[in-house]
């Protein structure tokens, strides 16, 4: 195939930014128009890469390759197998919802807000389908700009120390890992006679871990580099204090791609690049990581049940399903490892969905304490019933597509770690706790005074609103329905995963 | 002396007699500021001509005491476009300030002149007086606002401990040229690598390293040898600050080029150690101390140490065995140069209006009231910080490499230098914070600059992105002008 897709779904949206800055900003509604239509254009190719990939063979394709900096063996190289295709479709579905989102809550500065999520979704995409290291590097901290721009301008109250949080935790992590691309780049140099060729390629790095070809100490440094960089971006237990700030201070579109998308950044990270470069490490640590994840879910859990705050609720229970991501990754199943990608993409659809509700009830009361709620059941009743499905999606209910992922795990996991397994299933049961006790707590019983005295202003949703969600709520039950849609899709990568996993296994 | 040693050393010639006309052009039309700064910056694009028919050239005058490689090539490009981008920046804030542009061009000019006989200098003795010609002009810059007590201060202790140190340095080359017998760079290069060879290094060479490594990171502003920057940043008028916080620091690694690499390359592992302390030193207490900053210029003389601590990573590399450390120490200060100046800019347009201070309250709502000056700085800071596609994520990526392949201690520092450069995004972040998300403060301050200064940012800019987008560029020349092997 002669069309470079990729780059084409990767650069639209860089497209759409610089005609947007083109448009004048006193006309708004040009400028969010214009954005979602870039948005949708990226949508729609990214469908047509879907469909073109499911009916192929597995493996990496659409590849492009083209030298960038040759005296390194710095490519601007690209392709995708069935996990990074997915990964690009959430991205893309999730960003135009975001971007419709935004049209009623963003009345200030508009421009420079929907240029910055366009650049954002250049960054999110390149870092899903770079097959470089370097690249994929680059893309990674491309993503970082817009991110900061977007809490620290457009988010609440505490939006500045939130946005600082943010960005600091994620340099500390990302340069890091810099330095171990860069060692890790130089050690395939030496070991092929000082030839700099191939050394950030992803595929040949692969190959030359699968040799034995990097040493063991080595990968073990590397390998904490990279888990550092990533296991803060997850976020994993105790790298995860910046995440409640960041979510809560967010513009709700903000929050949708941060758990959306940028959370799964570094659950992909792991999967594509730290576990299969640095296997022996990875094994290393599989027990101290799995044990983390635990905490993680157990924790993330029971913190939630506390929270007072709607949005801070959903970033904590965040914390506990990455933790099943983790967990699925660590235990080297493909049964387990299937799951946590699918985990990850519910993650993103129902947690995504749940930050547009809290953003819904936000807009009209700017209040989000769940104690000044109540008795909108009777006042909004499809935005309880909304609310109440993507609740149930998110406690797990079968037939639902939460469900299938947490599952999976469970079922993966339990034959290499059951006790662990079954206290990360317990938890199943916390989450319905705090979940449906914040529902009954917002939705049911009478008005609350609070909600009482804003009167005519407590609408209930309207069709933009709904918009936004119904495709969320579409995809999470036909992914609880047929999950087999995804998994099929995730065969392959999981074997790659689990072989590139296994050699150090064997010796 | 011949015909032939002027042609080598025709861009300093060239120099030398803009520099002079500027101030014959101040007296034919007195006060006139449009005749001064076409003449400098004409006379500074010949000289960049001349040194680009130079390229891939080699060639030695005066005996050898100057060498003309693609070293000097390189040095003497990046210093001229120093001179013009200051001159470019100067000419406003001066006016409002009623200060004399052709003096100031004058001398800066001259004081890039000593910088580019630095980059040639193969012998001692000429190394020492081109860093002379190079700093006793910028101490005049830097009290050039007279009537300003802060810049007479600044002045005063640029010039007391800028003397010093250069008396330091002086007394190291003098137990150098008592043990080597010679003040020639190659002369001493040979003489050191028989004594090694035969086992015979003297205590006084020791001594004479400490002499030397003391005064160069006096000029370098490495810390413990910084004290003098932020006072001296801060005092000088802000177009000044820019000149001083790339031209002397880029000429003081022009000079650990030819003196530590070229004369005393024979010891490196001797001077690995230094280097290594020094560095791990100035980036950390740099970035530490800048994050306490709430002046913007203070803020980005303490960046500025901490840059010097970057750079020195890469000298540590090629001590360390990677003679790439050297070519990413000219990507570092190309980018550094770049970016910087471009921050001084955007400080000093808003310095505009006599007065206005440089508190970062000051950048309060840049965003909003000058659109593209804000978008300009963040450019710039998120460049100092390291941000891909920008130059300076290339300058720290070519360092941090070539600490990495050089190994041992030096992926230590390599990681501690990345740690540093996750801290200076805080306070570099921080002027985006308000610049992008507070309020003004105070009335909108018109920061309508002229034609030229809008210019002179506007090749910042490029650069900065340029450079991002497109390292190759670069690295051909820093290839090129890496002329020496490890």
């Amino acid at each position: 195939m002669n069309l470079p897709i990729l780059s084409l779904i990767t650069f639209t949206p860089l497209v759409g930014a610089i005609v947007v800055a083109t448009l004048p900003s006193r006309r708004p509604d040009l400028i969010r128009r214009t954005t979602l239509a870039f948005a949708l254009l990226a949508w729609v190719m990214s469908l047509v890469l879907l469909a073109a990939y499911a009916f192929g063979p597995a493996g990496f394709r659409f590849n492009e390759a083209i030298d960038w900096i040759p005296a390194f063996g710095i490519q601007y190289k690209v392709g995708v197998d069935g996990l990074s295709v997915l990964m690009v479709v959430l991205t893309t579905t999730l960003t135009w919802i975001s971007v419709l989102a935004s049209f009623g809550p963003i009345k200030d500065r508009v421009k420079g807000y929907m240029i910055s999520f366009l650049v954002l979704e250049v960054g999110m995409i390149g870092v899903f389908v770079a097959l470089d290291l370097f690249l994929f590097y680059i893309f990674w901290e491309i993503v970082l700009v817009p991110m900061y721009l977007i809490i620290g301008i457009w988010g609440g109250a505490n939006r500045v120390y939130a946005t600082m949080k943010f960005v600091l935790y994620t340099l500390v992590g990302s340069l890091l890992m810099l330095v171990a691309i860069l060692a890790t780049a130089f050690a395939y140099q030496v070991g092929h006679g000082g030839s700099w060729a191939g050394a950030f390629d992803y595929g040949q790095l692969q190959g030359f871990a699968a040799t034995g070809g990097f040493g063991d100490n080595f990968q073990i440094l590397a390998f904490l580099a990279l888990f550092l960089a990533f296991a803060i971006k997850v976020p994993m237990f105790p790298f995860h204090t910046w995440l409640p700030d960041a979510h809560t201070e967010a513009p709700t579109a903000g929050s949708v791609i941060l758990a959306g998308v940028l959370l799964k950044l570094g659950a992909y990270g792991l999967i594509r690049f730290a576990v299969p470069l640095y296997p022996h490490a990875a094994h290393t640590f599989a027990w101290p990581i799995i044990v983390l994840s635990v905490i993680a879910i157990v924790y993330g859990a029971i913190v939630s049940i506390v929270q007072p705050d709607l949005k801070r609720l959903v970033a904590y229970s965040s914390v506990s399903h990455m933790g099943f991501v983790t967990l699925g990754i660590f235990v080297f199943s493909a049964t387990a490892l299937q799951g946590a990608i699918l985990q990850m993409i519910n993650h993103g659809l129902i947690t995504g969905g749940l930050f547009l509700l809290v953003g819904v009830i936000y807009e009209r009361t700017h209040d989000r304490t769940i104690a000044r709620m109540g008795g909108l059941a009777a006042t909004m009743p499809i935005w309880s019933t909304v609310f109440g499905f993507f609740i149930l999606a998110s406690a797990g209910l079968p037939g639902l597509s939460g469900f299938v992922g947490e599952f999976l795990v469970f079922v993966g996991s339990f034959g290499i770690a059951p006790g662990i397994a079954v206290a990360s299933i317990i938890v199943m049961v916390l989450a319905a706790t705090y979940l449906l006790w914040m529902f009954q707590r917002v939705a049911f019983g009478t008005l609350s005074d609070f909600l009482g005295g804003l009167g005519g202003h407590l609408t209930d949703m309207n069709r933009t609103e709904l918009a936004t969600l119904l495709p969320l709520a579409i995809l999470i039950v036909v992914l609880g329905l047929f999950p087999s849609v995804v998994l099929d899709l995730l065969r392959a990568p999981a074997q790659v995963f689990l072989a590139a996993a296994g050699v150090a296994v064997g010796g | 002396m011949n015909w032939s040693d002027i042609g080598t050393i025709l861009p300093v010639v060239i120099a030398v007699l803009v520099a002079a006309a500027v101030l014959i052009v101040d007296m034919a039309a007195p006060g006139r500021r449009e005749p001064i700064v076409v003449t400098a910056l004409a006379g500074l694009g010949l000289a960049a001509v001349s040194i680009a028919v130079q390229a891939g050239h080699t060639g030695s005058a005066f005996g050898g005491a100057y060498s003309l490689d693609n070293l000097t090539v390189f040095l003497d490009m990046l210093f001229v476009a120093i001179a013009a981008l200051t001159i470019m920046f100067a000419g406003d804030y001066l006016e409002l300030r009623g200060l004399p542009i052709a003096e100031f061009a004058a001398v800066l000019i001259f004081a890039v002149t000593g910088a580019m006989l630095v980059a040639g200098s193969t012998d001692l003795l000429l190394l020492f007086v081109a860093l002379e010609l190079m700093v006793l002009p910028g101490y005049m810059l830097a009290g050039f606002a007279r009537h300003d007590p802060y810049s007479t201060e600044g002045a005063i202790k640029y010039f007391l401990l800028g003397s010093f140190s250069s008396a330091i340095l002086l007394f190291g080359l003098a137990y150098v040229w008592g043990i080597t017998g010679t003040t020639r760079v190659d002369g001493v290069a040979a003489a050191l690598t028989t004594a090694i060879a035969h086992g015979s290094i003297q205590p006084g060479l020791a001594m004479g390293l400490a002499f030397m490594s003391t005064g160069v990171a006096f000029k370098m502003a490495a810390v413990p040898f910084h004290y003098w920057t932020p006072d001296a940043y801060q005092g000088s008028p802000t177009p000044v600050t820019a000149y001083l916080s790339v031209g002397p620091k880029v000429g003081a690694f022009a000079i650990a080029l030819r003196l530590f690499v070229g004369a005393l390359g024979p010891l490196k592992a001797d001077w690995l150690p230094i280097v290594i302390v020094l560095a791990a030193a100035t980036m950390t207490l740099g970035n530490l101390v800048a994050i306490t900053q709430d002046n913007v210029k203070r803020m980005l003389a303490y960046s500025s140490i901490a840059h010097t601590g970057y750079i020195l990573v890469g000298l540590a590399a090629y001590a360390g065995g990677q003679a790439s450390g050297l070519s990413a120490i000219l990507f570092y200060g190309a980018a550094y140069t770049f970016m910087n100046m471009g921050a001084f800019a955007v400080v000093t347009a808003l310095q505009r209006r006599p007065g206005v201070s440089s508190q970062i309250a000051t950048f309060a709502g840049l965003g909003r009231r000058d659109p593209w000056l804000g978008a300009l700085m963040a450019l710039f800071l998120l460049s100092l910080t390291g941000i891909p596609p920008l130059a300076g994520f290339w300058a720290k990526a070519y360092v941090i490499l070539a600490a990495v392949q050089a190994g041992g201690w030096l992926s230590a520092l390599a990681v501690l230098a990345m740690i540093n450069a996750a801290a200076a995004a805080f306070y570099y972040l921080r002027v985006v914070v308000y610049m992008y998300m507070r309020e003004p403060t105070e009335e909108t301050a018109p920061s309508s600059a002229g034609l030229l200064f809008r210019a002179g940012l506007a090749v910042t800019g490029a650069a900065t992105l340029i450079f991002g987008l497109f390292p190759a560029l670069v690295t051909a020349a820093t290839n090129a002008a890496n002329v020496f092997h490890g």
